[in-house]
């Protein structure tokens, strides 16, 4: 895959302009860290800081049947979504009850979505919704956008605050989830700007062309707000217990639970909303009962900073009872945290468990999300 | 021409956008530790300051056994980053006399002086020539000067 990556289109000005250490994420090569990711997850957390996250999808359908196609898709009801509004994060799912991806859906109109799948996801999606549009005849027109935009997610408690000084005097007034187009901020021309985030806190996510978004990033630069990598977002999700497709998620059914057993949460699935992809197998879960479930694990005082790691177990009284399925040291509780999936049965709040780090058990509580206290 | 300067106590080597120091006084390895060779005849080690760049965010560094016997190149610990973990490795083969008990509380010295407070493990060495068989500052600063 690193033979064909991709570089998000601002990356080697970020490289020469801020010392940008490039990864790859997916067939992406980004921005993974640029002076440290602890030091920008504390400044998306106590003040703003900039992430692009241009490596993400963004799709837009337009078309008459676009409605009764997402209905079909989503697990969410989104017939009764407000125009220039955001709905979601919902779940596109397999046959069998496995996600997809989980997305953030747009309304302009009626027959006008936009949608933002995961970096990883997005040419299988366009792929699906190629084929389900064919093989059901939905009249519903795709088109890719993502290269054609670069995107900013702008987080943290004093975001609304530089986006006014930047100009956008609205910005404080624009509620969670909704968004405007073709907007001006301090002289660059955006597509669309949204009220919101990955990262648990108060935010602005921006799409534009390439070098308007350049121009914003300058602006953000003179006024010294910090740039965040993708490592900070990854520990800022986590922080916040949310899911990361190929973690806590994916099609393979061997690998993965079903969907119940990732307790979404946020309103993710409409049980009253009948005829989407995998509700056969949704339903007969949620039925059968799960016999996994995600949690999160805080380590106790003993393990230090130390953090057990992806696929390693979890143990009760020397049982295997779950896996880790994402981890980090949190810089806000000072402790490593992990999402496991662990045995229904064992799944009690406030309990002990106990991981395997390199080989030492450590103690563990299951918590429930967000680690931190918002 | 040459990426890097001569200062003092330092050679700063200018690489990837960034300036790495490598001490004078003391010896290298390929997998970026440093040994310094004490009066007493026992090798200090630590990661350089290259390491300790690459990796950043240090958030846990695990000391081996006081006493433990180890071979050049084996590994001696772990050093944890906020996401991931990386393995530190004897420069010399010999006996571990003692380890840095200040980084089980403070691991960040290890970003924060690579070369002083952040040192590792000190080992008491089998064969004092294995020492001289190690990079000198100068090889060392090549080496990293083209990564």
């Amino acid at each position: 895959m690193i033979g064909l990556a991709k570089k998000i289109p601002l990356l080697d000005f970020y490289i020469e302009r801020l010392r940008a250490e490039p990864g790859y994420f997916g067939d992406w090569e980004v921005p993974m860290r640029y002076t440290s990711a602890i030091e920008e997850h504390v400044a998306v957390r106590s003040s703003v800081a900039f992430f692009d996250v241009s490596h993400m999808g963004r799709i837009a359908l337009r078309g008459p049947d676009v409605v009764s196609f997402i209905q079909y898709i989503y697990t969410k009801d989104l017939s009764k979504v407000k125009e220039w509004s955001m709905s979601g994060p919902t779940l596109a799912l397999t046959e069998l009850a496995r996600v997809k991806d989980d997305e953030m859906l747009y309304k302009i109109s009626e027959e006008e979505w936009l949608l933002v799948p995961n970096a990883l996801a997005r040419e299988r999606m366009l792929e699906y919704f190629r084929k389900v549009i064919s093989e059901k005849g939905f009249r519903v027109e795709v088109s890719d956008l993502t290269e054609k935009y670069s995107m900013l997610a702008i987080q943290g408690p004093r975001s609304a605050e530089l986006m006014e000084s930047l100009g956008a005097k609205w910005a404080g007034d624009l509620k969670l989830l909704e968004f405007r187009l073709n907007e001006e901020i301090a002289g660059a021309k955006l597509y669309l700007v949204s009220r919101s985030g990955w990262t648990g806190e108060d935010g602005f996510e921006v799409w534009g062309d390439h070098g308007e978004v350049k121009k914003l990033v300058e602006t953000l630069i003179s006024r010294g707000v910090k740039a965040a990598g993708l490592i900070a977002r990854d520990t800022l999700r986590i922080e916040m217990g949310f899911v990361l497709g190929g973690h806590e998620y994916g099609e393979d059914p061997v690998k993965f639970p079903c969907a119940v057993s990732l307790r979404y949460g946020m309103g993710a699935i409409s049980w009253d909303k009948k005829g989407f992809v995998g509700e056969d197998a949704l339903r007969a879960c949620r039925r059968e009962g799960a016999r996994w479930i995600r949690v999160g694990l805080r380590m106790g005082k003993e393990a230090g900073r130390l953090f057990p790691r992806e696929g390693s177990g979890v143990y009760v009284e020397d049982v295997y009872v779950g896996w880790i399925t994402s981890s980090c040291y949190s810089p806000v509780l000072n402790r490593g945290v992990a999402m496991a999936y662990i045995d229904t049965r064992y799944a009690i709040l406030g309990e002990e468990v106990e991981v395997d780090i390199r080989g030492k058990k450590y103690t563990a509580k299951i918590v429930d999300f967000p680690f931190i206290k918002k | 021409m040459k990426n890097w300067v001569n200062t003092m106590s330092f050679i700063e080597v200018k690489a990837k956008g960034k300036t790495y120091l490598v001490a004078k006084d003391r010896r290298y390895t390929e997998t970026d530790e440093w040994a310094l060779r004490e009066s007493s005849g026992l090798i200090r080690m630590g990661i350089t300051d290259y390491a300790q760049k690459e990796l950043k965010d240090i958030v846990a560094v695990e000391l081996p056994q006081v006493g433990r016997v180890v071979k050049k190149g084996e590994e001696l610990g772990v050093i944890d980053s906020v996401k991931a973990t990386s393995s530190y490795y004897a420069p010399v083969s010999g006996k571990v006399v003692s380890i840095n008990r200040e980084l089980e509380k403070s691991p960040e010295l290890v970003n924060k002086d690579p070369y002083g407070a952040g040192w590792i493990v000190v080992i008491e060495p089998l064969d004092p020539r294995e020492y001289e068989s190690l990079l000198t500052p100068e090889q060392y600063a090549e080496k990293i000067s083209k990564r």
